[in-house]
């Protein structure tokens, strides 16, 4: 029967021992994050569907928007959901349906720093005020699991929402037309800032941080700090379940170091998406299509 | 020489494949079946390997999966002890093995080994079959002794495919050219100390005096089984990594 791996004791006892003397694994510093790759779909009619992939930790998301009727209480709102659930496919011992304690903080993680810090504005998805509004929904498939998937989720998961685009819709009076994506250009999500989440990983009671730990880093660690916030500096959220007591101080210096991850991760995700816009616009043909402008032409002046 | 012949499970091998065996028998390594009268077909995937000196045949497979069968050496890793025995796993995707309290060398009903939860031991499989639980010895039944197996104290395990694991376990010939084209391991141990043991079952475990070295060790393992470095490469890899350290 598939049962969930631990570490032995060997290896638990190394990868301590390899920390105290700053050593990782895989020779990185105990606050490098392994090479993220994020990549779009290639399909020029697809908008919002990411792969992440940061080492050998694989996660893809996929953004999709429908109309419905809004919830009776939030007549100005349109619904945004999220779903992440965890599969047998990343290693033995997950069973779809009966979620972990991790599989939970991962949801809830994800509910916290993306849903309830507003990154989405979900007054822009509403269509007519108690009538019809959007449905976007975000669903997060974890491939590979070999540590960080929180944060490879939540940098999959913004720039997919990033990336998407919702069909153009036109009201007269109380009639919607909701048009096509072949007779209108979809639009972009209004999103009020970009949160991503970092998560550090502390062993000898938080005398040792680790960032971007591995899936064997994490086995033997003895607590997690998750922060999650933008490029502003703005906290979204801090989270610390149980494990070993850290002081405040330690605390501190984490949201600090998280800071300056937080700006790697933007920076990739700008970067994948100017580079996936150039390449859907090749030889510039869509946006001199779409500009108002007319041309100009210089004439020599008379006289 | 003919080029490599990929099968697929179920496939029957063309008989113009076969060897001509001098005493008119054929021997099947793993991933054959023989069906009387003289059909030879393919249990798993991989390509078809033929030794027309021995009379050989059998299949490689760069497959993930280990099968355990009898003889092997594997490090395996303690779940739970039960009255009688531990119950230790191979993979993480399979039932456990039994590992009798008793199959080590120089114990007695009184004096039993002190193996918790989560220690790996180095040891024999005495017994696969595909409708029992596979079973694991410490000692070699016939002589008693321990061989090299029992438990394994300190030093790091990493993960390799079986197939890179069996690769490495084959030994050199007779001119001393390493048969499974792995060298990697007595390249360092020109110049740095330290003990190995590989497990068929995809783990290599080593202990060298410093984690240092240890590192860098598995580092280089990784970096052959998965970058599928050949003799040259791995020289060359082994000389760049021993600079740096």
């Amino acid at each position: 029967m598939p049962h969930a791996t631990r570490p032995s004791t060997n290896e638990s006892a190394f990868v301590l021992s390899a920390l105290r003397e700053n050593l990782r694994l895989d020779s990185r510093a105990l606050d490098q994050y392994r090479p993220i790759s994020l990549k779009f779909s290639s399909d020029p009619d697809v908008y919002g569907q990411t792969d992440v992939r940061m080492g050998k930790t694989r996660v893809i998301c996929n953004v999709s928007c429908e109309v419905i009727t809004p919830y009776s209480d939030r007549k100005f709102d349109g619904v945004f959901n999220i779903n992440c659930e965890l599969s047998p496919l990343i290693g033995a011992g997950v069973e779809i349906g009966r979620p972990d304690q991790a599989e939970l903080l991962l949801s809830r993680l994800l509910e916290k720093s993306i849903r309830r810090s507003n990154a989405l504005d979900t007054e822009s998805l509403c269509i007519i005020a108690g009538q019809k509004c959007f449905h976007v929904r975000a669903d997060l498939h974890v491939l590979d699991h070999d540590g960080s998937i929180l944060d490879a989720c939540c940098l999959a998961l913004v720039a997919a929402l990033q990336h998407f685009r919702r069909p153009d819709y036109e009201v007269h009076g109380e009639q919607v037309t909701v048009f096509d994506v072949r007779e209108r250009e979809p639009v972009k999500l209004t999103l009020q800032h970009q949160p991503f989440c970092v998560t550090t990983s502390y062993y000898d009671a938080g005398t040792i941080m680790v960032q971007d730990a591995t899936l064997l880093e994490e086995q033997c660690r003895e607590g997690e700090i998750v922060v999650s916030m933008n490029r502003h500096g703005e906290v979204c959220q801090i989270a610390k379940y149980g494990g070993v007591p850290v002081d405040a101080l330690s605390v501190l210096s984490v949201v600090k170091q998280s800071w300056e991850k937080v700006k790697m991760m933007d920076s990739v995700v700008r970067e994948a998406l100017s580079k996936d816009e150039r390449e859907r616009d090749k030889g510039g043909r869509m946006k001199a299509e779409l500009s108002a402008e007319n041309e100009r032409v210089m004439e020599r002046p008379v006289g | 020489m003919a080029a490599a012949m990929v099968l697929l499970p179920g496939e029957n091998i063309p008989t113009e494949r076969l060897p001509k065996p001098k005493k008119g028998k054929l021997t099947l390594g793993p991933g054959l079946q023989h069906t009387p009268p003289s059909t030879i077909s393919a249990t798993t995937a991989g390509s078809l390997q033929v030794d027309h000196r021995k009379a050989a045949l059998w299949l490689e497979d760069a497959g993930g999966r280990y099968q355990p069968s009898v003889g092997d050496l594997v490090i395996a890793q303690i779940h739970h002890s039960s009255v009688e025995t531990y119950s230790c796993a191979l993979t993480p995707h399979t039932s456990f093995a039994i590992l009798g309290q008793l199959a080590f060398e120089g114990v007695s009903k009184k004096t039993r080994p002190q193996l918790k939860a989560a220690d790996i031991v180095y040891a024999r499989v005495s017994k696969a079959s595909k409708w029992e639980d596979v079973e694991i010895e410490c000692f070699n039944s016939a002589t008693g002794k321990a061989e090299g197996m029992g438990q394994l104290k300190g030093g790091m395990v990493f993960d390799v495919r079986p197939a890179f694991a069996r690769r490495l376990m084959m030994g050199t010939d007779k001119e001393g050219v390493s048969k499974g084209g792995v060298v990697l391991l007595e390249e360092v141990g020109g110049k740095v100390k330290f003990e190995v043991a590989v497990g068929r079952n995809g783990k290599v475990w080593v202990d060298s005096g410093s984690v240092r070295e240890t590192v860098m060790i598995g580092q280089l393992l990784r970096g052959a089984d998965e970058g599928g470095w050949d003799v040259e490469g791995q020289r060359k890899a082994v000389k760049k990594a021993l600079r740096d350290v």
